[in-house]
């Protein structure tokens, strides 16, 4: 282990913000789009416009494969997952709806939700529990009080990297007639994602955090069937271009505009990488996280949130510690160590409040691809030098 | 240069490119020549995007391969074409 050069950290702990270094193949793949596959994908029907698209094609197959969509055209690609949260919520909430909604969101579900309470949408909030875990029997009294148009929950917390029972809150919403909406932000790539087994109607993702793509990228799944208005309306390409109005056809209808041909062939890479090595991956992060989760603990002082060591979580592991402010220990680490983190509120104020950090924040220790043995034990051994010193 | 003769070929226009290139995939996986095209304007509404250029002899195959796999052939036609 060095001591840090430039900008360039010594050991990478921000995955639950963007996954760092990129794989090699998604790096070969964005080179390949930007230098080979330079015409407007959709549009004409010359040798490297085709190549685009169906650059696009298998790309968007690469990604169904990994999350079990069986259908790629229900597989919308999106600016990233806070674009595909704010379609799926804005398309299908109107003002009279109701929704159920957990309190361990992030912002971009919680900022949309906001917007749409202002007009006419009534949002219900069920607090998880002091792990970030939120009770699908809390979230069934929340849905039978009143007619119910959705339920939404994350999949995984950017916080406390709890994992919540999608499945069964998926049951819940649908033994009542509700949509269930998943942010999966922080789910695909560090778990085992399979959408058709969830059993839900919407799933937002990045393409940038456990999927490994680059920035700029997401995806939107939406169920066959599921009518969400589009937000955008534009060019497609396709086929009823002298029609007014957006197509009715998927992915064409919400991917207006020319389409980010770069970020989304890397991510077609990244999800074929993903479907050799994401077992393993999964497999490797989630023993470094338990490891630097058990180390963090005995470091006196130390408080790491979500639930203990021994139940699964995403890896990222967020801790307070009783004397040293969370931005200080950030701002050391990263200077005197090159260890990159991020302090603050993660954009989640609601799951802050819910585990009782809203004042203080925490330090963000977000374990992914990349990382080792030495990073974990230079962490801890900075941690516990800053803390005591 | 040699110029070629003109030739009466088929014509399917789809909805989307994702359409047209699923159709173009599972057509030549199966065996059925096609050759993305830019839609052309025997296909009336939709001059906008790719087609694909077919053999007349093979459309009804491929309309039957289509079909089994659900993917639509938003309009058809027949063009001249070099």
């Amino acid at each position: 282990m060095g001591t840090p050069k430039g900008s360039t950290p010594v050991a990478y702990l921000d995955h639950g913000a963007t996954s760092w270094p990129k794989p090699r193949p998604v790096v070969d793949a964005v080179v390949r789009a930007l230098t080979e596959l330079g015409g407007n994908p959709g549009r004409s029907a010359y040798a490297m416009a085709l190549e685009s698209s169906r650059a696009i094609f298998e790309a968007r197959g690469a990604c169904a494969r990994l999350l079990g969509v069986a259908e790629s055209r229900d597989l919308i690609f999106q600016s990233g997952c806070t674009a595909g949260c704010n379609l799926m919520l804005k398309g299908l909430l109107k003002p009279g709806d109701r929704v159920v909604v957990g309190s361990m969101e992030h912002n971009s579900v919680a900022r949309p939700l906001a917007r749409l309470e202002r007009t006419g949408v009534e949002v219900v909030v069920v607090k998880a529990d002091p792990t970030g875990l939120v009770d699908p029997d809390d979230v069934e009294r929340a849905v039978q009080a009143a007619p119910t148009k959705a339920v939404v929950c994350l999949h995984a917390s950017n916080l406390t990297g709890t994992v919540q029972l999608i499945g069964d809150l998926a049951d819940v919403a649908h033994e009542h007639g509700a949509l269930m909406l998943v942010d999966g932000a922080q789910g695909a790539g560090h778990l085992e994602v399979d959408i058709a087994l969830l059993g839900v109607d919407a799933y937002a993702t990045s393409g940038h955090k456990g999927m490994l793509g680059p920035q700029g990228v997401g995806l939107l799944y939406l169920a066959p069937g599921l009518d969400v208005e589009a937000q955008i309306e534009g060019g497609t390409g396709g086929g009823g271009s002298e029609s007014p109005d957006m197509p009715t056809e998927r992915p064409d209808r919400y991917e207006a505009g020319t389409a980010n041909t770069p970020g989304i062939v890397g991510l077609g890479a990244a999800a074929a990488l993903l479907a050799e090595e994401g077992p393993a991956q999964r497999h490797r992060e989630a023993e470094l996280a338990r490891r630097l989760h058990e180390g963090i603990l005995e470091i006196e002082g130390c408080r790491v949130l979500g639930p203990p060591p021994a139940v699964p979580r995403v890896p990222i592991v967020s801790a307070v510690h009783d004397r040293v402010d969370a931005d200080r220990i950030a701002f050391t680490l990263d200077r005197t160590y090159g260890i990159a983190t991020r302090a603050g509120l993660h954009c989640a104020p609601w799951a802050h409040e819910t585990v009782g950090t809203l004042g203080c924040g925490a330090i963000r220790f977000g374990v992914g691809w990349g990382n080792t043995d030495e990073h974990v034990e230079l962490t801890l051994r900075a941690l516990r030098e800053i803390v005591t010193s | 240069m040699s110029v070629r003769e003109a030739r009466t070929y088929a014509a399917f226009g789809f909805s989307t490119t994702h359409a047209a290139l699923d159709a173009e995939r599972l057509l030549k996986d199966l065996g059925v020549p096609v050759t993305p095209i830019p839609a052309p304007t025997i296909l009336g509404g939709a001059l906008c995007g790719i087609a694909l250029r077919l053999e007349l002899s093979d459309v009804e195959r491929a309309q039957t391969l289509l079909e089994r796999a659900g993917i639509a052939v938003a309009s058809s036609g027949e063009m001249q074409d070099v």
